[in-house]
């Protein structure tokens, strides 16, 4: 083979290799969920006169400390809540249905 | 008349080498064997031009640097691309050692001057459509263009991003409705 026939032969070849590889996706680690709350504290160490109040970064990360905040707060509250909602589930639980073909009937 | 024929039998012996060499299975198919100079240049240019081409007519939404983008962006990127693409702090991942070709390091800003509106409109073609055999996927079919947007948004302020800061915009925290 002499050179440009190699070369040839090589263009030709990821040419083809682009043709054939459609079927080489693979599944991302996508959607991991990530369980972390912000960690707001790290906000306390940073240069407060350095913060510009005005720029979409600052802004961005204000408010979600202020929702982290918010969501702790609430948080006593919410557990009471929820509680008080298991119980009324239980209460109200319905039996399960012996045949599923008469569920619709009532 | 010669000469024609002789070009002739030069095309095809050259593709009969190209089809034999297909056959013969001697091409490194692996990741961890670079591609050499010639079929790099090929693929490279191969997709420089393509996507240029696709971005040329993206238009932009002039809203990008806001902080409801950057947030909603940012989740994004760290729930679906940081495992490639890294965050700061992170210097490598089991995905940006093993691929080939290598998934950028998004948190390094870009060297070369391109202007910002063609770089939004490139990287929103890329994020969109994924690029043929590389790891990088098509979003599109399962996220809408506002939200590509959105991690649009969130990678032009990355590279200043200090891992705490980083922490902070894309934890999900437990009040944020899960989106998937
Ligand atoms: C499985 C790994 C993987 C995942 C997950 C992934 N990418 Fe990629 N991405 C790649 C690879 C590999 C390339 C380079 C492709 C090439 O050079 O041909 C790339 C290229 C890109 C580029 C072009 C960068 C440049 O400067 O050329 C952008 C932008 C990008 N990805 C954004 C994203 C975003 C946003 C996400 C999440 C929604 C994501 N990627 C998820 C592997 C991945």
């Amino acid at each position: 083979m002499n050179k440009a026939n190699l070369s040839l032969s090589l263009l030709c070849l990821s040419l083809s290799a682009l043709l054939s590889l459609p079927a080489q996706a693979h599944d991302p680690k996508e959607h991991m969920k990530d369980g972390h709350k912000p960690n707001c504290a790290a906000m306390k160490d940073m240069d407060h006169s350095k913060m510009d109040m005005t720029d979409p970064l600052v802004q961005a990360m204000m408010r979600k400390c202020t929702q982290q905040m918010h969501a702790e707060h609430a948080a006593a509250g919410d557990i009471r809540e929820e509680q008080g909602q298991r119980q009324k589930q239980e209460e109200t639980e319905p039996q399960p249905q012996p045949e599923p073909e008469h569920k619709h009937k009532h | 008349m010669d000469k024609l024929k002789c070009l002739l039998a030069t095309v095809f012996i050259a593709l009969i080498a190209g089809l034999a060499f297909i056959y013969s299975g001697f091409y490194p198919m692996g990741a961890d064997v670079p591609h050499n100079p010639l079929s790099y240049w090929a693929l490279e240019t191969l997709r420089e031009r393509s996507i240029a081409r696709a971005a040329a007519e993206i238009r932009v939404p002039a809203d990008l640097n806001q902080a409801e983008r950057l947030l909603a962006g940012g989740a994004d990127y760290n729930d679906m691309c940081a495992g490639c693409h890294l965050q700061p702090g992170k210097q490598q991942s089991d995905f940006s050692l093993g691929l080939y070709p290598v998934p950028p390091n998004l948190t390094q800003a870009e060297t070369d001057e391109e202007d910002a509106t063609a770089e939004a409109r490139i990287r929103f073609w890329i994020i969109k459509h994924g690029i043929k055999a590389s790891g990088m996927p098509a979003w599109g079919p399962s996220h809408d263009d506002d939200r590509i947007w959105n991690m649009v948004a969130f990678l032009q302020r990355l590279p200043e991003l200090s891992p705490e800061q980083y922490q902070i915009l894309t934890a999900r925290a437990e009040s944020d409705t899960e989106q998937h």
